[in-house]
C-alpha cells in the first residue's frame, strides 16, 4: 500500500516546495527592486512636492498638493552658480556636445570595425589590439596629457581665426568636449563594430564588390544598413557615457558658457547660500536622467532581432 | 585562341602554395566545372577569376585578354555566391538591379532589365519581397538573376547548390543546366560534388592540393582516369580499387586477383593492351566500375573482352534502379551493379562477368595510370 501512496505523497510535496520555492524567489526579487527603486521613488515625490511639506512631512509620503512649480523652477530660474537662469542653458549645452560626440564616435567605430573585418591589412590584428587597449586606460591618467594638448589645440585655434579669419570652433569648449569624448569613445565602438562585422557575411562584401560598389558605397549601402542592432546598442552606451560624464566636463567646461548638464546639476545642488530646496535639486536630477532614459525607451525598440536572416543560408 | 585561358597561375598566402601553377581553357559557350574535395583550392581558383583574390604569378585571360589586374568589377563577370550573398536590406529587384544602379544605368533601363530577368527565371511575383521572405529556392533563383541580369562574357558560380535540400538541387541542376543551354553563356562552377560535375560540365578540371589532375570532358574524366584520385574521386559508387597482379594464362595475359582463403581469380585478357606485359608478376591496381561488373545475363552484349569469375556475395543493397552486391576481391570491399530484378542471394556463390574492355590499370607506386 505505501508502494501506491508514496509517489502521491511525493507530488503533492513537491508542488508545495515549488510554491515556496516561487514565493521566496519572488519576494526576494520584490524586496530587491524595492531597494533599488526607492531612491528614483523618493526623488519623483520629492520633485512635486512643496518646501512646506518636504520640511514637515514624511520623505516617503505621497505629495498631498502635486505641483509643477519645482520643475519650473529647476528648468528656468534657480541659481548655477552666479547666474539665476535654471539649467536650460546647461541642458542644450549638453544636447549640442553630446549628439555630435556620439555620432562621430558612432561612425568611426563602424568604419573601423569594416576596414578592421572586410579590409583586412598587414597588422590589423595590432591595430586592434591597440584600440582595445584603449578601452582599459583610466579616465584620470589623460587629464593632464589631453590638456595640454587642448591647450595647443586653442593656441592653433587663435593663430587660425588671426590668420585666416576662423578658428574652425578650435578651442570652443563644447568641440574640446567632442573631440575628447570621440577620442575616447573609438576603442569601445570598434570593439562593439569589429565583433558585429567579423559575423557579417564576407560574400555580401565580395557580391557588392562584383557589383561594382566602392569602399565607401559597400560601407553605406551594405553594411551600415544591415548594422541596425550594433548601431543602436553602440549609440545607447556612447550616449549615457557621455551625457553621465562629469571628470572630462568639469576638468574641461567646468566653468563658463559650455557648462554640460552635469557639472550645472553639481553647482545647482551644492550651493551654499540660502535655505536647500531639496524639490527643485531633486526636479533638476530629474531633468539631467530623463535623456538617457528616453534614448533607452525610443531606442530600445529598434533591438530587432533577426535582422540578418535571408542573407546567407537556405 | 580560347574563350578563357588560365596560364601557370600560382597562388601563395605567405609560405604556403594554394594553387601550384594551374592551366586551363574553356571555349565560348562552355560549362567547366572545378571539383574537388575541400582545400584542394578549386574556390580560390575561382576568386582568382572574379579578381577577389590576387595571384601570385600566371595569367588569367579572357578573350586574349589579360584580366587578372582589374578590378572585379571591371573584368565582365558574374558571380553566384554559395552563401547566394543577398543583400538583406534590399528587395528582391533592388537585389538584381544593385549592381547596374552601381554602374549608373539609368532608372527606366534597370526597370526593363528586372523584368526581363524575373521573367526568365519566373520571379516577377517576388521582386518587392525581401530576402528573408523567400525559400532557399528562391533566394537561389534571385541570386542567378543578378548574375544574369549583367549580361556578363563569363558567370562564376561558388557551390550554388550546396545549401539545398537534395530534392531541389537536382531541380535546380537541371534549372541551370537548361539556362546554360539556352542562354549560351560560358561558366565556370565549383563544386564538391562529381555527380553535378558529371551531369553540367562541357569540361571538367579535377583538383587535388592546388593542381589539377585531370582536365577535359566528363566522358573522358569518367572512362580514362589519369590517375587513382581521380579514378576514386568520380563517380558513385566510386570506381572498384583492387590490388591484383598480372599472370599468364598461356600466352595471354590475365588479371590475378587473390581472396580470402580461397584460390584466386584469374581473369584472362584477350588483346591485353602492349604495356601491361611489362608488370608481369608486379602488384598493379586493377580498376574496375561497379557497372562493368555484373551478372552475366546484364553484361553488355558486345564488349569485347568480358570475363565471369565465381564470387562470394557478402551483402545485396537493391537501390530500386539498380542491385548493389558486395563482394571482396584482393583485400578490398568490391561493388558490383546488378539489374533491379537481378536472382542474387548473399552468402552465395554467385557468377559476376567482369567487362575488361572498361577496365583501367594504374601503378600503386606512382598512382598513376599504366593504361
Amino acid at each position: 500500500m505505501s508502494a501506491v501512496t508514496t509517489p502521491a505523497r511525493q507530488a503533492s510535496g513537491g508542488v508545495n516546495a515549488r510554491i515556496v520555492n516561487r514565493i521566496v524567489i519572488y519576494g526576494l526579487l520584490a524586496l530587491f527592486a524595492l531597494f533599488y527603486l526607492m531612491p528614483l521613488f523618493v526623488m519623483l515625490v520629492t520633485s512635486f512636492k512643496t518646501m512646506d511639506e518636504i520640511q514637515n512631512g514624511n520623505m516617503l509620503a505621497l505629495p498631498q498638493a502635486p505641483t509643477f512649480d519645482p520643475w519650473v523652477k529647476a528648468w528656468g530660474e534657480t541659481c548655477v552658480g552666479l547666474t539665476c537662469a535654471g539649467i536650460k542653458g546647461y541642458f542644450w549645452n549638453s544636447i549640442k556636445m553630446v549628439v555630435p560626440a556620439v555620432l562621430i564616435s558612432t561612425m568611426l567605430g563602424a568604419l573601423n570595425g569594416y576596414v578592421l573585418t572586410k579590409w583586412r591589412f598587414r597588422g590589423a590584428t595590432l591595430v586592434f589590439g591597440l584600440m582595445l587597449f584603449a578601452c582599459f586606460i583610466p579616465f584620470q591618467s589623460v587629464l593632464l596629457p589631453m590638456a595640454t594638448i587642448l591647450g595647443s589645440l586653442g593656441r592653433f585655434g587663435v593663430s587660425l581665426q588671426n590668420s585666416v579669419g576662423t578658428s574652425f570652433g578650435l578651442g570652443n569648449a563644447t568641440v574640446n568636449l567632442v573631440f575628447v569624448h570621440v577620442v575616447y569613445g573609438i576603442g569601445f565602438t570598434t570593439l562593439f563594430f569589429r565583433n558585429y562585422y567579423e559575423a557579417f557575411p564576407t560574400e555580401l562584401v565580395k557580391a557588392a564588390q562584383v557589383d561594382g560598389a566602392s569602399f565607401f558605397q559597400i560601407f553605406r549601402r551594405i553594411m551600415l544598413p544591415n548594422s541596425m542592432p550594433i548601431f543602436v546598442v553602440t549609440v545607447i552606451y556612447q550616449f549615457t557615457n557621455i551625457w553621465n560624464d562629469f571628470l572630462f566636463a568639469s576638468a574641461y567646461a567646468g566653468t563658463g558658457d559650455a557648462m554640460p548638464m552635469t557639472v550645472a546639476l553639481n553647482n545647482v545642488v551644492n550651493t551654499s547660500t540660502g535655505v536647500v530646496e531639496y524639490n527643485v535639486n531633486m526636479a533638476a536630477a530629474m531633468i539631467a536622467a530623463l535623456p538617457t532614459l528616453l534614448v533607452y525607451v525610443l531606442a530600445g525598440r529598434y533591438f530587432v532581432r533577426g535582422l540578418m536572416a535571408g542573407a546567407v543560408k537556405g | 585562341m580560347a574563350f578563357l585561358e588560365i596560364d601557370g597561375l600560382r597562388k601563395r598566402f605567405g609560405q604556403v602554395e594554394i594553387l601550384k601553377g594551374i592551366d586551363v581553357e574553356l571555349d565560348k559557350g562552355g560549362f567547366l566545372v572545378l571539383v574537388g574535395p575541400s582545400g584542394c583550392g578549386k574556390s580560390t581558383l575561382l576568386n582568382t577569376i572574379a579578381g577577389l583574390e590576387t595571384i601570385t604569378s600566371g595569367e588569367i585571360r579572357v578573350e586574349g585578354r589579360a584580366i587578372n589586374d582589374l578590378h572585379p568589377s571591371k573584368r565582365d563577370i558574374a558571380m553566384v555566391f554559395q552563401s547566394y550573398a543577398l543583400y538583406p536590406n534590399m528587395t528582391v529587384a533592388g537585389n538584381i538591379s544593385f549592381g547596374m544602379e552601381m554602374r549608373g544605368v539609368p532608372a527606366a533601363e534597370r526597370q526593363k532589365a528586372i523584368d526581363k530577368v524575373a521573367k526568365v527565371l519566373q520571379i516577377g511575383h517576388l521582386l518587392q519581397r525581401k530576402p528573408s521572405q523567400l525559400s532557399g529556392g528562391q533566394r537561389q533563383r534571385v541570386a542567378m538573376g543578378r548574375a544574369l541580369v549583367r549580361d556578363p562574357k563569363l558567370f562564376l558560380f561558388d557551390e550554388p547548390l550546396s545549401n539545398l535540400d537534395a530534392k531541389l538541387r537536382v531541380d535546380m541542376r537541371i534549372e541551370i543546366k537548361r539556362l546554360h543551354a539556352t542562354t549560351g553563356t560560358t561558366i565556370v562552377y565549383v563544386t564538391h560534388d562529381q555527380i553535378e560535375a558529371m551531369t553540367l560540365a562541357t569540361k571538367i578540371a579535377v583538383m587535388r592540393d592546388g593542381e589539377v589532375q585531370q582536365f577535359g570532358t566528363p566522358a573522358e574524366i569518367y572512362n580514362n582516369p589519369t590517375n587513382l584520385f581521380v579514378a576514386d574521386f568520380m563517380g558513385s559508387p566510386a570506381m572498384n580499387l583492387i590490388p591484383a597482379t598480372i599472370g599468364t594464362n598461356g600466352n595471354a595475359l590475365s588479371v590475378v586477383l587473390q581472396r580470402e582463403a580461397r584460390e584466386p581469380i584469374s581473369l584472362p585478357m584477350a588483346n591485353a593492351p602492349a604495356g601491361l606485359s611489362a608488370f608481369q608478376g608486379k602488384p598493379i591496381i586493377f580498376g574496375v566500375r561497379p557497372e562493368a561488373l555484373t551478372d552475366p545475363e546484364g553484361a553488355e552484349r558486345n564488349a569485347s573482352n568480358i570475363a565471369t569469375a565465381d564470387c562470394f556475395v557478402e551483402v545485396v543493397e537493391p537501390a530500386g534502379s539498380d542491385t548493389f552486391a558486395v563482394t571482396n576481391l584482393g583485400g578490398k570491399g568490391v561493388v558490383a551493379r546488378l539489374r533491379a530484378d537481378a536472382n542474387i542471394q548473399p552468402g552465395t556463390n554467385t557468377p559476376l562477368a567482369f567487362n575488361l574492355t572498361k577496365a583501367v590499370f594504374f601503378d600503386p607506386a606512382t598512382e598513376n595510370r599504366i593504361l
